[in-house]
C-alpha cells in the first residue's frame, strides 16, 4: 500500500518535472467524465453528491488556511458560508446580476467578513479565539434567521443558475463542471499560496509567533490574510451552495451541525494538509451520506470520533501518508548512499 | 499508465457497493422525506409507513404492493434536496411525499418538477409552495395564505372591529400580528384600536393592559411566543378586563405551555389548526383511538391527521391510476399519479372540510384544502382541555 | 550601530533591566555576561521588540530610534537573533525554516502567489538555491527536507543559527549559542559565527556562560547583574574587575580562586 503511494507520488513528481501543470491536467481530465461514470454506475443522485463534496472541498482547503496553515482556531467558518452565500443570491436576484459577476462580488463582501471574523485573533488564542469566532459565525446565522430581507424563514428561492451564453449550468452534470472546476483550482492555489513566502509566514505563526515576528514577519497582518483568504474560499464555496440547482437557501443550512462536519472533515483529513483535507471532505461525505438512516446516532458517531483522532491520529490520514511517503523517500535516499559507497 | 487503470478499477469497485437496493418492476415505489428529529416526527413517519403496509397486507393496489422509502431530512434543506435527488433519481420513485418543513419542501418542488414526479405534501404551509407554478405538486395541509385570513374572518365575524394588539418582537408574532392586521383591515377596513410592542420576552404588560381597558376593545390579539403569552394572559385579567373582551392568540397559542402556565387565563383563548382531537366526528374519534393505541399519544394534532389524510388520498389515486408498473413505463406512471391525485374532488376525511384538487398548476388547484378550525381552550392548567369553536372555510383564490 | 540609553524593564515588581546604557560598535563581536536572571535574555527581547521597553528608555540602532517599533519592523532594519530556547519552527521542513528566515527579502508581493505568477516561482527556486547554499555550509543540506524536529539538538542549534543569518542582518544577537554543547563542538560553532561574521560583515552580540569563549573572541564584554550594567569593557577589564567576580561568586570567594576559574 505504501509502496504504492510511494510510486504514485513518484511518477506524480516525474510528470510534474515534463511541465509543473501536468499532473494537475492529468488529475482534471480524469475528473471530468465522473458525472458519466457516476451516472451510468449509479444515479444522477450521486453527481448531486459530488458537487456537495466539491463544496466542502472548498470550505476545508479554506479553513486549512487559517486553521492548519495559520494554526488559529476558527469555528466560524460556516458564518462567512453563509455570508457568502445568501450575498451571492441577493445580489442575483434583487440586481439582476449574472453569476459571473455576483459571485466574485459575494466572495469579495465575504473576504470583508473574514477581517471582521480575524480580529478576535489579534487578541485571543486557542479556545477563547474559538468561542469569539463561534459567536460571531453564530450571529450571522440568526442575523439571516430573522430578517425577511435575507431570507428568514422562507429561505431565498429561486436563485439563478449561472450560466454561459446559452449553456446554463442547471443540471446536476453541468454543475459538476463548474463546482469541480474550481474546487481543483482552489486546491491548486491553496499549494500555490503554501509554497510561498505568504505560506511559510503562516506556519511560522503557527508554529511560534514570537519567533515568526522576529524574523520580520507581521503577525497580526499576516493571521488577518489567513482569515481573509480562508474567507474567499468560503465565500466561493458559499455562492456555488446559493446558486446550485435546486437554487434555494436556508438559514438552517449553517448550523453548528455543519460547523462541526467540516471539522471532522478537516481533522479527519490532518490538520494543515491540504490533501488530507480534500479526502476528509470526500469521505465526510460519502460516510454522512452512507449512514443517514442512523441519523440519530449521527452527531454522537462524529463527536466520538473527532476525539478518537485527535487522541490518536492528530495528524489526520493525509499527515500519516504524508509522512510515510517522505520516510520512505528518505530511507531510500540514504541507502542509494549507502550503496553507491560499496 | 496502468496505476491510472488501478485506481480507475478501484473507483468503480467502490461505487458498486453503494448499489444497494435493487429495483424490480411491478411495485409502486413511494419516498418520503420528512424532518423526524422529534418523537413525534418519528411517530407519524411511523404511521405513514403502517398504513402503507396494512395497504399491502389487504391486497396492495389492484395487486402491486407499495414499496415505501422513509427517509430524514432534519428540516434542512439541503438534505431535503438530497433525499429528494436520491428518491427520485436513484430510487426512481413513483411518488415523492414530503417534506414536514417549508423550508425544504420549497427546494424540493424544483426537484420533483425537472424530474417529472408527482409531490405531495403533508404538513408544510407556506403559500410559495404552490405559487411556485410546478404541475407536479399537491398540498393536504391547509396553505398559510388561507391561516393568515382565518382568525380575522371569525373575529369579524363573530367577536368585533375594535382589536387591540400587543405584538412581540421575535419574528414569528411580528408576522403573525402584521397579518392579523393586515386581514382586518383588508377584509373588515377595520383599523387596530391600539398596538404595543414589546420585547420578546417582557414580563410587565399592566400599563398596556390599563390603556387597552379605557380604550373599550371587542378583543386583544396577543402575538408572543407561548410563555410572554402566557404572562400577558394572566395579567390581562389582573387588569380587570373580564370575558366579554375576548383574548385571540397568535399562532404559538397551540404550544401546551399557554394553558399550562396561563391557567384559567387561557380560557376561551384560540388558534387555528387543520384538526381538533376534540371533534366529535366517529371518524376523528375512531382515529384519536388508533393513534393512542398504537404510538401512545394521547390526542394527537393536524401533524397526525394530515399524514393521514395523505395516505387515504395516495391510495385513492393509486387505485384510479391506470399503472403499467414496467421498467420502460415510469415516467408515464408517474404522469398517471399525477393526474389521479389531480382528479381528486372533496375527499372528505380527518381534515375539516373537504379536499379537492384540480388539473391547473395554479395554487387553486393545489391548495386542496381550505378549512380550517379554531380550536379553543375550555379549561386551564396541566389537564388543560379544548373544543372546536367553529369551521372556517376561506374562498379558493383566497390570499392570491 | 547600537546604542541603548536607561533601557529599563519592570515585570510587576522585579526590575528586570535598570538604566542600562551601553554601546556596541559595528563590526565587533560584543560579550554580554552576568549571572543567571540578570537580564541578559530580558536585553535581547528588548532590543528585538518583544517587550516594549518602559518609559524613559532609548534604543537607537543604526542611527533611527527602534524604541517603540514592533519586532517585525525591526526585523525588516536589519536585526536578527537566536533564543535561547532555539523556538524553531518544529514542525516545517528544516530548508523552509531557513527560507522563513528569508522572508524579508522575498522579492514578490504576499498576494501575489495567488495571480499564479511566473515571477513568484522564479524568486521561489532562486531563495531556494540561495537556502540551500546557507545549509550547505551549515552542514545540513542533506536534512533540507525533513521536519526540524527530526534533527539532533547540535544540528538544531546550527539551523536556529542557520535562520538568523538567512535574514541577512547587519546586527545579529546570539542567546546562549553553546548551551548544551561539548567544547569541542562549542569551538567549532565558534569558529562558525566567526566566519559568518566576516563573511556578511555582522556586528554580533552574543550572551554566553562559557566565559572562556566570550573571553576569547569578544572585543568588548558587558556585565550585567540584578538588571544592572556592572561593568563593561575589554576582557582584561573585566576579568580584573571586583564587582563581576563578587556578582559571579560572592563576596567570600577568594580572589585568588575566582581568578583561577575566570582565566580556566
Ligand atoms: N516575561 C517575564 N515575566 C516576568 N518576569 C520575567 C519575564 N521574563 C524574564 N523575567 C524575569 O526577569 C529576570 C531576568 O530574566 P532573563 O531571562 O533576562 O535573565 P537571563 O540573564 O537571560 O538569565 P539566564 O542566564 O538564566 O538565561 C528574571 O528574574 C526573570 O524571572
Ligand atoms: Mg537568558
Amino acid at each position: 500500500m505504501i509502496e504504492l503511494l510511494v510510486r504514485i507520488n513518484n511518477s506524480i513528481y516525474n510528470l510534474s518535472r515534463v511541465h509543473r501543470l501536468l499532473p494537475w491536467l492529468i488529475a482534471y481530465l480524469v475528473l471530468l467524465p465522473l458525472p458519466k461514470l457516476l451516472e451510468f454506475v449509479l444515479s444522477d443522485y450521486y453527481i448531486d453528491l459530488a458537487n456537495r463534496a466539491c463544496l466542502f472541498i472548498l470550505l476545508c482547503v479554506g479553513l486549512n488556511i487559517v486553521k492548519g496553515f495559520c494554526g488559529q482556531v476558527t469555528v466560524g467558518h460556516i458564518g462567512l458560508y453563509a455570508i457568502g452565500a445568501v450575498s451571492s443570491a441577493l445580489l442575483a436576484i434583487n440586481y439582476g446580476l449574472s453569476f459571473w459577476v455576483s459571485a466574485p462580488l459575494a466572495v469579495l463582501i465575504t473576504g470583508f467578513a473574514g477581517i471582521i471574523v480575524g480580529l478576535p485573533s489579534v487578541r485571543l488564542e486557542g479556545a477563547y479565539l474559538a468561542l469569539a469566532t463561534l459567536g460571531l459565525g453564530e450571529s450571522v446565522r440568526i442575523m439571516i434567521a430573522v430578517t425577511p430581507a435575507l431570507g428568514s424563514s422562507t429561505g431565498i428561492m429561486l436563485i439563478p443558475a449561472p450560466a454561459i451564453g446559452d449553456f446554463v449550468f442547471d443540471s446536476f452534470e453541468r454543475y459538476y463542471y463548474l463546482v469541480m472546476t474550481l474546487a481543483v483550482l482552489g486546491i491548486y492555489l491553496s499549494f500555490a499560496i503554501l509554497r510561498s513566502t505568504t505560506g511559510r509566514a503562516f506556519q511560522a505563526i503557527r508554529e511560534d509567533p514570537i519567533a515568526a515576528a522576529v524574523v520580520g514577519i507581521n503577525v497580526t497582518m499576516y493571521k488577518l490574510l489567513a482569515f481573509v483568504i480562508s474567507a474567499l474560499y468560503a465565500g466561493l464555496a458559499g455562492a456555488l451552495f446559493a446558486h446550485m440547482p435546486p437554487g434555494y437557501l436556508h438559514h438552517n443550512n449553517f448550523t453548528i451541525i455543519e460547523m462541526v462536519t467540516l471539522l471532522l472533515m478537516v481533522v479527519l483529513g490532518g490538520i494543515g494538509n491540504i490533501w488530507g483535507g480534500v479526502i476528509g471532505a470526500i469521505v465526510v461525505t460519502i460516510i454522512y451520506d452512507q449512514t443517514k438512516d442512523y441519523y440519530f446516532y449521527q452527531p454522537l458517531i462524529f463527536g466520538i470520533t473527532m476525539v478518537l483522532l485527535v487522541v490518536f491520529m492528530p495528524r489526520g490520514i493525509g499527515g500519516l501518508l504524508g509522512r510515510m511517503i517522505v520516510k520512505k523517500k528518505f530511507i531510500k535516499n540514504h541507502e542509494d548512499k549507502v550503496i553507491d559507497f560499496a | 499508465m496502468f496505476k491510472i487503470n488501478k485506481i480507475c478499477l478501484g473507483v468503480v469497485a467502490l461505487s458498486f457497493m453503494f448499489v444497494s437496493t435493487a429495483i424490480y418492476a411491478g411495485d409502486i415505489r413511494v419516498g418520503i422525506t420528512m424532518r423526524m428529529v422529534s418523537e413525534n416526527g418519528q411517530k407519524y413517519g411511523q404511521m405513514m409507513m403502517d398504513e402503507i403496509d396494512i395497504i399491502n397486507k389487504s391486497g396492495g393496489i389492484n395487486g402491486n404492493n407499495i414499496v415505501a422509502t422513509l427517509m430524514n431530512d432534519e428540516c434542512k434543506s439541503d438534505k431535503g434536496v438530497a433525499n429528494a435527488n436520491k428518491l427520485v433519481s436513484q430510487k426512481k420513485v413513483h411518488l415523492v411525499i414530503g417534506s414536514t418543513c417549508s423550508s425544504v419542501t420549497l427546494p424540493i418542488v424544483a426537484v420533483t418538477a425537472k424530474a417529472k414526479v408527482p409531490q405531495i405534501i403533508p404538513h408544510s404551509t407556506n403559500a410559495k409552495i404552490t405559487k411556485l407554478g410546478s404541475d407536479w405538486i399537491f398540498r393536504v395541509p391547509v396553505s398559510g395564505r388561507f391561516y393568515a385570513g382565518v382568525n380575522a374572518k371569525y373575529v369579524g365575524e363573530n367577536i368585533g372591529m375594535r382589536i387591540a394588539y400587543i405584538c412581540a418582537a421575535d419574528a414569528a408574532s411580528q408576522n403573525d400580528c402584521q397579518a392579523m392586521q393586515g386581514q382586518m383591515r383588508s377584509q373588515h377596513g377595520a383599523e387596530p384600536v391600539y398596538v404595543a410592542e414589546v420585547q420578546e420576552k417582557e414580563v410587565d404588560f399592566r400599563t398596556h393592559m390599563q390603556k387597552i381597558k379605557t380604550s373599550n376593545v371587542d378583543g386583544i390579539m396577543i402575538a408572543a411566543l407561548a410563555e410572554t403569552m402566557a404572562r400577558a394572559l394572566i395579567q390581562s385579567y389582573e387588569a380587570g378586563m373580564d370575558e366579554s373582551v375576548r383574548r385571540i392568540g397568535s399562532s404559538s397559542a397551540s404550544n401546551a405551555p399557554v394553558p399550562k402556565i396561563a391557567g384559567d387565563a387561557a380560557k376561551n383563548v384560540f388558534f387555528a389548526a387543520a384538526y381538533a382531537a376534540a371533534d366529535k366526528r366517529p371518524i376523528a374519534r375512531l382515529f384519536n383511538e388508533m393513534v393512542r393505541e398504537r404510538y401512545g399519544i394521547h390526542a394527537p394534532d393536524h401533524d397526525f391527521s394530515q399524514a393521514y389524510d395523505l395516505i387515504r388520498i395516495v391510495e385513492i389515486a393509486l387505485n384510479n391510476a391506470k399503472l403499467k408498473l414496467t421498467n420502460s413505463s415510469l415516467a408515464d406512471d408517474r404522469v398517471a399519479i399525477r393526474n389521479a391525485i389531480a382528479g381528486i374532488r372533496n375527499y372528505q376525511g380527518l381534515a375539516s372540510g373537504p379536499i379537492s384538487f384540480c388539473r391547473d398548476s395554479s395554487p387553486v388547484c393545489r391548495d386542496g384544502n381550505r378549512t380550517a378550525v379554531l380550536i379553543g381552550y375550555t379549561k386551564g392548567g396541566e389537564q388543560f382541555e379544548t373544543e372546536v369553536l367553529a369551521r372556517v372555510t376561506m374562498p379558493m383564490d383566497f390570499g392570491l | 550601530m547600537l546604542e541603548t540609553k536607561n533601557l529599563s524593564k519592570k515585570f510587576g515588581g522585579l526590575r528586570a533591566l535598570w538604566d542600562v546604557n551601553t554601546k556596541i560598535e559595528q563590526g565587533t563581536i560584543h560579550g554580554l555576561i552576568g549571572p543567571n536572571g540578570s537580564g541578559k535574555s530580558t536585553f535581547f527581547n528588548l532590543i528585538t521588540g518583544i517587550y516594549q521597553p518602559d518609559l524613559g528608555s532609548h534604543i537607537n540602532f543604526a542611527g533611527q530610534d527602534i524604541t517603540t517599533r514592533s519586532a517585525h519592523q525591526i526585523a525588516e532594519l536589519g536585526v536578527s537573533r537566536t533564543f535561547q530556547l532555539l523556538r524553531l519552527f518544529l514542525d516545517m521542513t528544516v530548508l523552509e525554516n531557513v527560507m522563513v528566515g528569508y522572508h524579508c527579502h522575498s522579492p514578490y508581493g504576499i498576494l501575489s502567489p495567488i495571480f499564479l505568477g511566473t515571477k513568484v516561482r522564479k524568486a521561489e527556486n532562486i531563495i531556494r538555491e540561495e537556502m540551500i547554499e546557507l545549509l550547505e555550509f551549515l552542514g545540513l543540506a542533506e536534512f533540507a527536507d525533513i521536519p526540524a524536529s527530526e534533527l539532533s539538538g547540535g544540528q538544531k542549534k546550527l539551523l536556529s543559527l542557520g535562520r538568523a543569518i538567512a535574514m541577512k542582518p547587519k546586527l545579529l544577537l546570539l542567546d546562549e549559542p553553546g548551551a548544551g554543547l561539548s567544547p569541542v563542538n562549542i569551538d567549532n560553532l565558534m569558529d562558525t559565527i566567526l566566519t559568518l561574521k566576516e563573511r556578511y560583515k555582522l556586528t554580533v552580540i552574543v550572551v554566553e556562560h562559557v566565559l572562556k569563549l566570550v573571553m576569547n573572541t569578544c572585543e568588548r564584554i558587558t556585565v550585567l547583574d540584578h538588571g544592572k550594567k556592572i561593568a563593561e569593557g575589554t576582557p582584561e577589564e573585566v576579568k580584573g574587575n571586583r564587582s563581576v567576580v563578587e556578582a559571579y561568586l560572592g563576596k567570600e570567594m577568594a580572589d585568588e580562586e575566582i581568578r583561577r576559574v575566570f582565566t580556566g
